[in-house]
C-alpha cells in the first residue's frame, strides 16, 4: 500500500510538474517571438527612416532609392501631408484615398484605418507622413494597460504560475485517485502471493489484464507450493515410516543377541560375537533415530522446545557425561569457557543443543581411533557467543569439508556424516551458523555462532 | 502372591516374534503366567477374563492404539502398564507417561533395560519396600567413615560435623560416586541458582569439606578436581 501511495504522490508531482513546465515553455516562445517581430521590424522598415528618406530639393520632393524600394516591396503607397491636412507629396496612392484630411480624419485613421487601410504615421518636417498597407494585411490595434497593473507584474505572474500548478495538482490528483483506486486490489493481491495465500482478482477495469496475470501466477504458485509441501511432507513421513517399522525387527536381534551374549554355555568367542551383533543393532538404531531427526529438521517439522539455557552449564555437563561414561586413555576432553562467556544464555532447545555438541565430541572420538584431545570453547562477543569443538586429530577429508559447507539441494543428507548433518540443521535451527575447518597444525575445528539472549 | 514373579503378565503386540522373544525373556527371568493378545478386542476379552497383574502395551496395534486401551483398562483397574513402543517421538511417551502409564520403554531395546524397569514397576505397585524415611548412607573413605544420617565425619582422630552446604554437597557428590558432577549440578544443589558468580563460594566449601574428609586436604585422594568441569567423589566404600 506504502509503493502505491508514493506512485500516486510521484504521478501528482510529475503531472504538477508537466504543466508548470509547459506554462513557462509557452512564455519564454511567447516573450522571444515578440521580440525577434519586433526586431524585425525595427530593422527593416522602420516608418522614421522612410520618413527620413524624402527630402526637399528645390520645391520637389525626393525618396531615397532605398526608401522606395522599401515602400514598393512592404508597403504600398505613401503620402505626406501639411499642416493644414493636404496631400503635397505621395506615392502609388490608391484612388479611394481621399485627399484632403480634417484633424479627425487624421486622429482616426492614426489610431485604427484609412478606408481600411492600414497605416503608419510619423512626422516630417513639412508635415505628417504616412504609409499605408495592401486593405486586411495587419491587425492593428492600440493596446493601454493600467500602469498600476503593470507595476504588480512581479506579483501576479508567480501568482499566476501558483495557480497554475494548484490546479494541475488538483486534477492530476482527481486522475491518480482513479488510477490509485483500479492499483489498490491489484497490490493487495501481489501481497497476498508473497504470503503464499491464494489470490482471485476481479479482471474488469483499466487494469485487468494485470489482474488476470496475478490470478494466473498465484494460482501457479499455489499448486507449486501444494507439490512442494506434499513431496516434504511425503519424505518425511516416509522416512518416519521405515525408522518405526525396522525397530521391531531390530528389538528381536537386539534381544536375542543380547541374550546369548549373556548365555554362559556358549564359548568365549561365540559371546563376543554376539555382544558386536547387539553393538552393531544398538548403531542401527541410532542412525535409524538420526535420519529421523535429519529428515525432520531438513523440513522444519522437528518442534523446537525453547527454553533459556546456560551454555557454560551445557558444555560442561556434556563434557563430564562423555568422562563419565568411560573415555579410553588417550582422548582428553578440555572445556574452556572465556571469562565474558560465563554468563552466555541462550534460548533454544536444550535437548538437541546438547545433542549437536555431543555429536561434535562423538565424532571427534570415533574417527581418531588411536585417540585425540578435543578442546570445546565458548567465547562470546556482542549478542553472539562463538562455540568451537577443536580436537589434534585426522580432520575431515576434503570432500566432506565441502559437502558440510556448502551442502547442495535441500536434500544434505549424505551417506556419512549424518551426526555433523544433524549439527548443521540443529544450528541453522537456532539461527546461528557453523563452519568446518581443517587445523593447519593437524584434526579439524567447527565453529559454531549462536546468538545469545543476553545476560540474565 | 508372594513374589512379584507370580504376577499375570498380558503382553499385548501384533509381531508374534517379539511377543516370542519377550515372553522368552520374563521366563528367563522368572515370571510364569504369561498371557498374549494381539489386538486390542483380543486384549479386552483376555483383561475382563484373566484379570492380569501387569499390562505390557505395544501402542500401534492392527485394531486400535495402546493408548486408548490402556485407559480402558484403567477404568476397570489400577493394574500397572508398561509401553513397549516403536514410536520415540517425544509426543508419544509424554502422552503415554501423561496418561498415568508406569513407563514407556522404545525399540529397540536391551533385555536387561526391560526386565529391570518390569520388576521396578511391580514392585512399587505390589511390594512397596516401607522406606526407612531417613535412611541415609554410610560409607567409608579410606580409614575415614562418613555417615550421612547424621552429618558427621568419623576419623581416627575423632568426629567432626558437616555443616549443611558441605552435607549437601556430599551427598550429591555420594549419588553420583566415580562419576564427575560438574560444578553446576553441585550449585544448583547447594545454593538453588547457577554457577555464575559462586565458584569461589563452591570452591572453599569443597576446601572445607576436604579438610574434614580428606587425610591430606593438600593433596586429594578421595575429592578430586576435574579441572574446567567439577569434582568427582572417588574410592567410595559402602558399610
Amino acid at each position: 500500500m506504502k509503493s502505491v501511495m508514493k506512485i500516486l504522490s510521484r504521478y501528482v508531482l510529475s503531472a504538477a510538474g508537466v504543466a508548470l513546465i509547459l506554462l513557462i515553455i509557452n512564455f519564454a516562445v511567447l516573450a522571444a517571438w515578440a521580440v525577434q517581430n519586433s526586431r524585425i521590424e525595427q530593422k527593416d522598415y522602420s516608418v522614421s527612416q522612410l520618413a527620413d528618406g524624402l527630402t526637399k530639393s528645390g520645391g520637389i520632393y525626393k525618396l531615397s532609392e532605398s526608401a522606395r524600394n522599401t515602400i514598393e516591396k512592404r508597403f504600398q503607397w505613401a503620402m505626406l501631408l501639411d499642416d493644414n491636412g493636404n496631400i503635397i507629396w505621395s506615392k502609388n496612392l490608391p484612388g479611394d484615398v481621399p485627399l484632403k484630411y480634417t484633424i479627425s480624419d487624421v486622429a482616426v485613421f492614426t489610431r485604427w484605418y484609412l478606408n481600411d487601410y492600414p497605416v503608419y504615421v510619423w512626422r516630417h518636417m513639412d508635415g505628417l507622413f504616412v504609409l499605408g498597407k495592401a486593405k486586411s494585411s495587419e491587425w492593428k490595434y492600440g493596446m493601454e494597460v493600467p500602469l498600476k497593473v503593470m507595476d504588480n507584474i512581479r506579483v501576479w505572474i508567480p501568482a499566476v504560475l501558483i495557480l497554475n500548478g494548484a490546479a494541475a495538482v488538483l486534477l492530476s490528483l482527481l486522475f491518480g485517485l482513479r488510477l490509485f483506486r483500479s492499483l489498490k486490489p491489484l497490490t493487495k493481491g501481489i501481497e497476498d502471493m508473497a504470503e503464499k495465500r491464494p489470490v482471485k482478482l476481479s479482471t474488469r477495469g483499466l487494469l485487468g489484464d494485470l489482474a488476470a496475470g496475478i490470478n494466473k501466477t498465484s494460482a501457479q504458485l499455489t499448486k507449486q507450493e501444494a507439490a512442494l509441501n506434499k513431496r516434504d511432507n511425503a519424505r518425511t513421513a516416509w522416512i518416519a515410516g521405515v525408522s518405526h517399522d525396522i525397530r521391531t525387527p531390530l528389538s528381536i536381534v537386539m534381544g536375542y543377541a543380547s541374550q546369548l551374549e549373556d548365555d554362559p554355555n556358549l564359548t568365549v568367542s561365540r559371546r563376543e560375537q554376539a555382544g558386536i551383533i547387539r553393538r552393531q543393532s544398538e548403531r542401527i538404531k541410532t542412525l535409524v533415530s538420526d535420519l529421523n531427526l535429519a529428515s525432520k529438521l531438513e523440513y522444519d517439522m522437528q518442534p523446537l522446545r525453547k527454553n533459556t539455557i546456560s551454555l557454560p552449564a551445557l558444555l560442561r555437563s556434556v563434557a563430564a557425561c562423555f568422562l563419565n561414561g568411560g573415555l579410553s586413555d588417550g582422548y582428553s576432553i578440555d572445556v574452556t569457557i572465556g571469562e565474558n562467556a560465563q554468563t552466555a544464555f541462550l534460548f533454544g532447545d536444550e535437548e538437541l543443543i546438547r545433542r549437536a555438541v555431543s555429536n561434535l565430541i562423538a565424532n571427534s572420538i570415533r574417527h581418531n581411533p588411536d585417540g585425540c584431545a578435543v578442546k570445546v570453547t565458548l567465547e562470546k562477543s556482542l549478542g553472539n557467543c562463538t562455540l568451537a569443538v577443536s580436537d589434534d586429530g585426522t580432520g575431515f577429508t576434503q570432500e566432506m569439508l565441502k559437502n558440510l559447507n556448502h551442502p547442495i539441494g535441500s536434500g544434505g543428507l549424505q551417506n556419512h556424516g549424518l551426526g555433523l548433518t544433524i549439527v548443521r540443521q540443529i544450528i541453522k535451527a537456532h539461527a546461528g551458523t557453523s563452519e568446518f575447518h581443517n587445523l593447519p597444525e593437524g584434526g579439524c575445528r567447527v565453529v559454531l555462532c549462536l546468538p545469545v539472549s543476553g545476560n540474565c | 502372591m508372594n513374589d512379584i514373579f507370580d504376577c499375570k503378565l498380558l503382553i499385548v503386540d501384533d509381531e508374534p516374534e517379539l511377543f516370542r522373544m519377550v515372553t522368552e525373556i520374563l521366563r528367563r527371568e522368572g515370571f510364569k503366567r504369561i498371557i498374549s493378545a494381539s489386538g486390542c478386542k483380543e486384549a479386552r476379552r483376555i483383561f475382563a477374563l484373566e484379570k492380569p497383574e501387569g499390562v505390557i502395551l505395544d501402542v500401534s496395534l492392527p485394531d486400535g492404539d495402546g493408548f486408548s486401551l490402556m485407559r480402558e483398562f484403567r477404568a476397570i483397574s489400577a493394574v500397572p502398564v508398561l509401553f513397549l513402543s516403536a514410536r520415540d517421538e517425544d509426543e508419544d511417551r509424554l502422552l503415554g507417561l501423561g496418561l498415568g502409564a508406569d513407563d514407556y520403554i522404545t525399540k529397540p531395546f536391551l533385555p536387561r533395560e526391560l526386565t529391570l524397569r518390569l520388576c521396578a514397576v511391580l514392585n512399587r505397585a505390589y511390594f512397596p519396600v516401607v522406606l526407612k524415611q531417613n535412611a541415609k548412607p554410610v560409607f567409608c573413605l579410606g580409614e575415614t567413615r562418613i555417615d550421612l544420617n547424621s552429618g558427621a565425619v568419623i576419623t581416627g582422630k575423632g568426629q567432626l560435623t558437616l555443616t549443611a552446604k558441605e552435607f549437601t554437597l556430599l551427598e550429591k557428590l555420594y549419588e553420583n560416586r566415580g562419576n564427575i558432577v560438574t560444578g553446576d549440578s553441585l550449585c544448583r544443589a547447594a545454593w538453588g541458582d547457577d554457577l555464575y558468580g559462586y565458584e569461589n563460594t563452591l570452591m572453599v566449601h569443597i576446601r572445607r569439606l576436604r579438610e574434614k574428609i580428606e587425610p591430606e586436604p593438600s593433596s586429594p585422594h578421595y575429592l578430586l578436581t576435574v579441572r574446567g568441569l567439577g569434582y568427582k567423589l572417588t574410592g567410595v566404600k559402602n558399610k
